[in-house]
């Protein structure tokens, strides 16, 4: 199998960019096993918090959200190899779908809250009558 | 003039063309824009789900009374016990996947095919999970001497019958909360991502098999096995956020 662009002279061969020696390994291991743990703890933590803890409906889904952010910072940026990554392909994977997702998120939650509150007032009228 | 072309090759700039500005090769660069675009799929699955729980506050049910089960220890009461260990599976099955891919960048042909076969063996403990997990949400909590319905209610030989025993969930009806969507959430939510699952296991046994026979050896390179691991990772991240939407909040 060729590669379409081996035939432009001078294309970097980018497939072969990411090799490296034992050294370099053992310290993007140790790296890993780290950031593992740290999920591990995390993941652990929440378990706690959702079967015993007593924090207030609202704490502890705030609580629950920064812990999922850090699981899922720790997962595209080392795991997936995006910190390592340029700052071009940073950028075009993390704005649009950071743009999107937080107008996604404020509108449902927005319009969830609203019909909840329409709908009691249409209960209310119902009973009323 | 490909003299010009060889003394302007050094200054080449990234958005100059003849170079990938994002310094990444064609098939990885898309794999990002792809699991960007199944991101954005369930994101949107995710946030119908939240605008359905902000509707209905109060009437939703308490993931901790629905997902108690544990397998082999039927009849005691683990709220979240096994979801735990199915996030705890699939985490371990990423980091095996990550190192797989750099073994690959070591080019130790021996140590990616180990790393991939544990992150095949996670991958398919996390589906026959789920199938678990579905079988005791579909039947319901078993209560003695009673006939676990499909149905609630039916319709037989023109009649309305109703299912006073029945419990469980279908897409219609479930015993857990009066409302059907959170059934009908469940299956779409949990199946959809559990279709990612199967997906992803099938992808790691062909790079298993084509990894065996040689062929990225051959190739020089183990990228592929690092746009099969972006994949997988993508599936972990899924499931995090799935873990904390659907089953702790």
């Amino acid at each position: 199998m060729s590669n379409f662009f081996e035939e432009y002279e001078g294309y970097p061969n980018y497939e072969k960019m990411a090799i490296h020696d034992e050294a370099h390994g053992k310290e993007t291991r140790k790296k890993l096993w780290m950031v593992f743990w740290v999920m591990l703890i995390v993941t652990l933590i929440e378990l706690a918090i959702g079967a015993f803890a007593d924090m207030g409906e609202i704490n502890k889904e705030y609580t629950f959200i920064f812990f999922t952010l850090v699981k899922a910072f720790f997962i595209v940026w080392v795991f997936m190899h995006l910190g390592n990554e340029k700052q071009a392909l940073k950028y075009v994977i993390i704005v649009p779908y950071t743009l999107f997702i937080f107008y996604l998120a404020f509108m449902a939650i927005t319009e969830g809250t609203y019909s909840s509150v329409v709908r009691k007032i249409a209960q209310a009228v119902l009973l009323h009558q | 003039m490909s003299n010009q072309a060889a003394t302007l090759a050094p200054l080449r700039k990234d958005w100059d063309g003849g170079v990938s500005p994002f310094g990444v090769s064609y098939g990885k660069l898309f794999m990002w824009f792809f699991l960007v675009s199944d991101a954005l799929t369930f994101s949107s699955l995710l946030c119908a789900y939240g605008f359905m729980r902000h509707k209905f506050t109060g009437e939703w049910a308490h993931p901790n009374e629905v997902f108690h089960h544990f397998p082999f220890l039927e009849g005691k009461n683990l709220p979240l016990a096994y979801v735990g260990f199915m996030t705890f599976d699939l985490i371990m099955s990423s980091v095996t996947m990550v190192l797989a891919v750099e073994a690959g960048h070591r080019m130790a042909k021996k140590e990616v095919a180990i790393w991939l076969f544990f992150t095949i063996i996670g991958g398919l403990i996390f589906v026959g999970s789920q199938c678990w997990e579905w079988y005791h949400f579909i039947t319901g909590p078993e209560i003695e001497g009673a006939y676990q319905g499909v149905f609630r209610d039916y319709i037989m030989n023109g009649k309305h019958i109703v299912n006073p025993h029945f419990t469980g969930a279908n897409l219609i009806v479930n015993s857990y909360t009066r409302l059907p969507t959170f059934g009908d959430f469940f299956f779409c939510i949990t199946g959809f991502h559990g279709f990612h699952v199967f997906s992803g296991v099938v992808i790691n046994i062909v790079m298993f098999i084509m990894v065996v026979n040689g062929v990225m050896e051959k190739r020089g390179h183990y990228e592929m096995i690092e746009k099969a691991g972006l994949y997988w990772h993508f599936v972990d991240l899924v499931w995090v956020f799935v873990f904390t939407f659907f089953y702790l909040l």
